[in-house]
C-alpha cells in the first residue's frame, strides 16, 4: 500500500522515460484508442448544494439484537473470534482436476489470496477449509473423507467447480461421485467448469463472510 | 532534480492523503479498503459506488472502485452494477454515461448483488414430479 503512494507511477525510469515522452514515437494522437479513454477520464462535475447529510452505515457486526449486557459482552466475544478466524483462513493444497490450476492462480501474485490471510498448508491437520477443486471419483472418496476428519474444528468446505458441487460433466460416469455434498457439508458452492480464479477468491470471501456470521459463545451461553 | 533525490515521493505522499481528505480520513479509508490511491472521479452509480481512474497506474491497477459508505466493510464485487461492470473489467473505455449505443429499456430489471448468506437469497428446488417414491414404514 505505501507503496503505490511512494512511487509515483507517473515517474517513468530508465529508458522507458525516453520513449514515452518522445511525441515523435508515440503513437498517432488522434487516434480513437486514445479518444475514446481520453473521454472516460473526465471528472465528475460536482454538484454544488446542500452538504451530504451523514449516511447511514452498515454495522460491522451481524450481531446488533442483544437484550441485555451479559449477551452483549458475548456478542462482541463472538466479533473478537470470528474477526480472527476469518482473517486466517488456510486451505488445504488439495487439487483433484484441472479446477486445481485455477486454485493455483488464487495463490499467485495476480489474485494474491495471501493478502486475505489465506496461505496453502499441506497438512490436514493445520487448515481451516478444504478447496475441493474437481471431479471427486470412487476411488478418491474415502480418502477425501478421511482427510476431512482429520481436519481441526471449526473447519469449512468449499466445493470448486460443477463437477464438485454435482457431478458435472462426469455425472453419468460409473466411476464419479455425484457432487462432493454426498461426502462432506459443503459451504459454499463455485459454480463454473472451471471457475475462474476470480470466482474462486470471491468464494473465499463469501466464506470469511459466513464466518463472520458465526455464533460459537452464543451458542454455549444459550445452552 | 527533485525526482532523482527522491524527494517527490514525499510530495505524492502528501498528494494521496489530501486528495482523499486528510490524515484522519485517509487512515479510515486505508483501514475500510486496503489501499490509498489518487485518482480522478469518473463517476457515481446510483447505489453511492465511486468509480476512480488514473492511468498513470500500470494497466489493470488503473481503474478501481469504493464502495458505497452505506456498505462499510460488507462490500463485495457483485455490488457492482452491470453497467458499470463492463467498463471496471476493461470490456470498454466509455462509462455508461459517454456511451449512447447501450440499451435502455423498461424492463431491464435492477441490480441485485449477491444476497447469499441473507434471507433474501435463492434457493433451487425442484418442479418435477420426484423418480423416487420414498419407503414409508406402516
Amino acid at each position: 500500500m505505501l507503496r503505490s503512494i511512494v512511487f509515483s507511477p507517473s515517474v517513468t525510469q530508465g529508458l522507458t522515460s525516453l520513449i514515452r515522452n518522445n511525441i515523435a514515437l508515440s503513437g498517432c494522437p488522434g487516434s480513437l484508442v486514445s479518444q475514446a479513454k481520453h473521454m472516460a477520464t473526465d471528472a465528475v462535475s460536482q454538484q454544488s448544494g446542500a452538504l451530504p447529510g451523514k449516511t447511514e452505515k452498515q454495522p460491522y457486526s451481524p450481531f446488533q439484537d442483544s437484550s441485555n449486557l451479559a449477551e452483549y459482552a458475548i456478542a462482541r466475544l463472538d466479533d473478537l473470534i470470528n474477526w480472527g478466524r476469518k482473517g486466517s483462513i488456510w486451505p488445504l493444497t488439495f487439487g483433484l482436476a484441472c479446477c486445481a490450476v485455477e486454485m493455483m492462480h488464487i495463490a499467485a501474485p495476480r489474485y494474491d489470496m495471501d493478502r486475505y490471510g489465506v496461505v496453502f498448508r499441506a497438512s490436514p491437520r493445520q487448515v481451516d477449509v478444504i478447496i475441493v477443486a474437481g471431479t471427486l471419483t470412487n476411488k478418491m472418496a474415502p480418502a477425501l473423507r478421511r482427510i476431512y476428519d482429520e481436519m481441526p474444528e471449526p473447519r469449512w468446505v468449499i466445493s470448486m467447480g460443477s463437477c464438485a458441487n454435482g457431478g458435472g460433466y462426469y455425472h453419468y460416469s460409473y466411476s464419479v461421485v455425484r457432487g462432493c455434498d454426498r461426502i462432506l457439508p459443503v459451504d459454499i458452492y463455485v459454480p463454473g467448469c472451471p471457475p475462474t480464479a476470480e470466482a474462486l477468491m470471491f468464494g473465499v470471501l463469501q466464506l470469511q463472510k459466513k464466518v463472520k456470521r458465526m455464533k460459537t459463545l452464543q451458542i454455549w451461553y444459550r445452552k | 532534480m527533485a525526482k532523482y533525490l527522491g524527494i517527490d515521493r514525499i510530495y505524492n505522499f502528501w498528494r494521496t492523503i489530501k486528495a482523499s481528505g486528510g490524515i484522519l480520513n485517509s487512515l479510515r479509508l486505508t483501514f475500510r479498503v486496503d489501499e490509498l490511491r489518487d485518482g480522478t472521479l469518473v463517476g457515481v452509480d446510483k447505489y453511492g459506488n465511486k468509480y476512480y481512474e488514473n492511468n498513470e497506474y500500470i494497466f489493470s491497477r488503473n481503474r478501481w472502485v469504493i464502495y458505497s459508505e452505506k456498505v462499510n466493510l460488507d462490500y463485495d464485487g457483485s455490488q457492482v452494477p452491470a453497467e458499470w461492470y463492463g467498463w471496471l473489467h476493461y470490456k470498454t473505455d466509455l462509462i455508461p454515461t459517454k456511451d449512447s449505443s447501450r440499451p435502455k429499456h423498461k424492463w431491464i430489471a435492477d441490480h441485485k448483488p449477491n444476497l447469499s448468506g441473507t434471507n433474501e437469497a435463492y434457493i433451487p428446488y425442484t418442479t418435477t414430479k420426484p423418480k423416487i417414491i420414498p419407503w414409508k414404514p406402516q
